[in-house]
């Protein structure tokens, strides 16, 4: 189950990976960015992005582990007076 | 003879078309003139529309209530000859004199990296972003950093991650604070680079081992790297073309947010404590002052105060700051220097610590801070900063250190002093007997050996007489000296009680 969530999760991070060392050049600057500090800021980016989506995952992971059992239990009156609804 | 009213924006318009080198030149958001009593700012009209929309944000109310921004007003069009319609102009109070950054000591270049930030960090959430992060944006009223530029802030992209100032942020604030922890590059040094220093420069100074820290990986070695790799690709192809940055709104600002959270863990750990100096410990261990003749000293300083009620005090050679504290106390605002860079440290410690008016700068009066910028006129140089800004000029054991080690004649020191004060000076003079004076010696008897207290005031007297003399149990004399009466000269006025033995 783990190993399904990860593999589902390392796509989504190869991309904002990439897509922050691609795009992540401004057109319009004032002060002179520098091109090298410029870069780090990209991978800088990069890796706290990594660490939000990651963080991100596993919160939404475990929130869905901690409340399936209530969503099961509300699941069923929801669906009966829905289905009491539409009959 | 004009019937117009004279305020100072009319004299401010009247300076612009005589001399346009008087405005700030590089923004072009817009110009910045100083005036004796403001520092006018004329909005470019590209940007006036930004501008308002600042000036009316929470965040600059917010940022002015602190204190860490300076209070801006729209300028009112009457008195302004030459304004044209649809500009806008603002004023602010003017702070002077102001210190620049080659000027400051290590805790005060931290304190002006920290109000970057934290000024960097509050626009974040609110919707702005700094355009620039440099520390020539930045004035200490007092001993309190203050960012002076309102046209600093414009509106942030939501969808990006990019601080455009971050750059000049690490070239101008931190790699210093680095190359002075590492390499020993003194701060001053600053003054020959107006954008800080580049990665590289660092790099190569630095020792193998020492690019590898953790606090210096990324700003030096990394960007280092980057800049080479990205230069030899620019060979090979044609200059990149910029892209559209789109992050998630959330996300962007939570990498700005914690890019500057590392900025100021860098910052931190570059600005390590300065080590202690000799002059620092002065006045703590200054064997040729016994507890009397302290008491003496300060007694004395504590009259003149009394007597004088200065506003404004000079302290030239103020070491850590005892007697620019006691003027502080007494009312005055201050401005202190040394060329010792702990004892300005210390002193401006003390002062911000008690919230005294100190404005203390790291700067040698026999070698002042020079005129720098385009055509040297982008910067004063410290004595056109300080030349008849004050009432009283403290010179306390400086006289001496002129004497012998800057080998300047007496009356060049008078000429200087009358220059700055407009109406008090107190002088302490050391004897050649004195240790302090034989230290600096060095076997000069002859040319320095037999001056007396008597060469220093009649070298004195074409600007100044005495009002008040104390000799010290170390034979160390006080003196209180108030500037002549235009064409007056001393002789005979000296209070016939106070004449030297």
């Amino acid at each position: 189950m783990i190993m399904k969530k990860l593999l589902q999760i390392i796509p989504i991070l190869l991309v904002v990976v990439g897509a922050m060392m691609l795009f992540e050049q401004p057109a319009y600057a004032y002060a002179d960015p520098g091109t090298g500090l410029l870069a780090i800021q990209a991978v800088g980016s990069a890796f706290v992005a990594t660490g939000w989506y990651l963080r991100r995952k596993i919160l939404a992971f475990f929130r869905k582990e901690s409340t399936a059992p209530r969503q099961l239990n509300d699941y069923t009156p929801r669906e009966e007076s829905e289905s009491s609804t539409l009959s | 003879m004009s019937s117009q009213v004279d305020t100072p924006q009319r004299r401010s318009q009247e300076i612009i078309k005589t001399d346009p080198l008087k405005f700030t030149f590089r923004d072009p958001s817009g110009q910045l003139l100083l005036t004796e009593s403001h520092a006018l700012r004329r909005i470019a009209p590209v940007a006036i529309e930004e501008t308002q929309a600042f000036l009316s944000s929470p965040l600059r109310e917010s940022l002015e209530r602190s204190g860490d921004l300076i209070p801006t007003e729209i300028a009112k069009s009457r008195g302004f000859g030459a304004m044209n319609p649809g500009e806008l102009w603002l004023q602010h109070p003017r702070i002077d004199p102001i210190s620049y950054p080659w000027e400051w000591t290590t805790g005060q270049w931290q304190a002006a990296a920290e109000l970057t930030l934290r000024l960097a960090d509050k626009a974040i959430d609110a919707g702005w972003t700094l355009k620039d992060a440099t520390p020539l944006n930045i004035v200490f009223a007092g001993p309190r950093p203050a960012l002076v530029d309102v046209l600093s802030f414009e509106r942030r992209d939501p969808n990006s991650s990019v601080w455009l100032a971050y750059g000049q942020f690490v070239r101008t604030f931190l790699l210093p604070l680095i190359a002075e922890s590492f390499l020993r590059w003194p701060l001053w040094a600053t003054l020959n680079s107006r954008d800080g220093y580049e990665p590289a420069d660092l790099y190569k100074a630095l020792r193998p081992w020492q690019r590898l820290k953790p606090s210096l990986l990324d700003v030096v070695t990394l960007a280092t790297l980057f800049e080479r790799k990205n230069a030899q690709q620019q060979k090979a192809t044609p200059a990149n073309q910029p892209g559209a940055s789109r992050t998630d709104p959330d996300l962007a600002a939570h990498i700005l947010h914690r890019r500057i959270a590392r900025l100021g863990k860098q910052v931190r750990s570059a600005a390590r404590t300065q080590s202690r100096s000799a002059w620092s410990e002065y006045t703590q261990s200054a064997s040729h002052y016994s507890a009397l003749d302290r008491d003496g000293k300060r007694q004395f300083m504590r009259s003149v105060m009394d007597r004088c009620r200065p506003e404004r005090v000079l302290d030239i050679g103020a070491n850590t700051g005892t007697f620019s504290l006691l003027a502080a106390e007494c009312g005055a605002d201050v401005v202190a220097l040394d060329s010792d860079t702990a004892a300005i440290e210390a002193l401006w410690r003390n002062a911000a610590h008690q919230g005294h008016p100190i404005t203390a700068l790291v700067a040698n009066i026999a070698r002042p801070t020079p005129a720098v910028g385009w055509r040297n006129r982008e910067q004063l140089s410290l004595l056109d900063r300080l030349t008849g800004k004050f009432d009283l000029v403290l010179m306390l054991a400086v006289i001496h250190h002129l004497i012998l080690r800057e080998q300047l004649p007496l009356g060049h020191i008078g000429d200087l002093c009358a220059s700055l004060t407009s109406r008090w000076l107190v002088v302490e003079w050391v004897p050649p007997s004195d240790p302090m004076y034989q230290e600096w010696l060095r076997g000069r008897d002859d040319l320095y050996g037999k001056l007396s207290e008597n060469d220093l005031r009649q070298s004195f007297a074409a600007h100044f007489h005495v009002e008040d003399r104390m000799v010290l149990g170390n034979n160390r004399v006080l003196l209180l000296l108030e500037r002549n009466l235009q064409g007056g000269r001393d002789q005979g006025r000296c209070n016939p009680e106070t004449e030297p033995e």
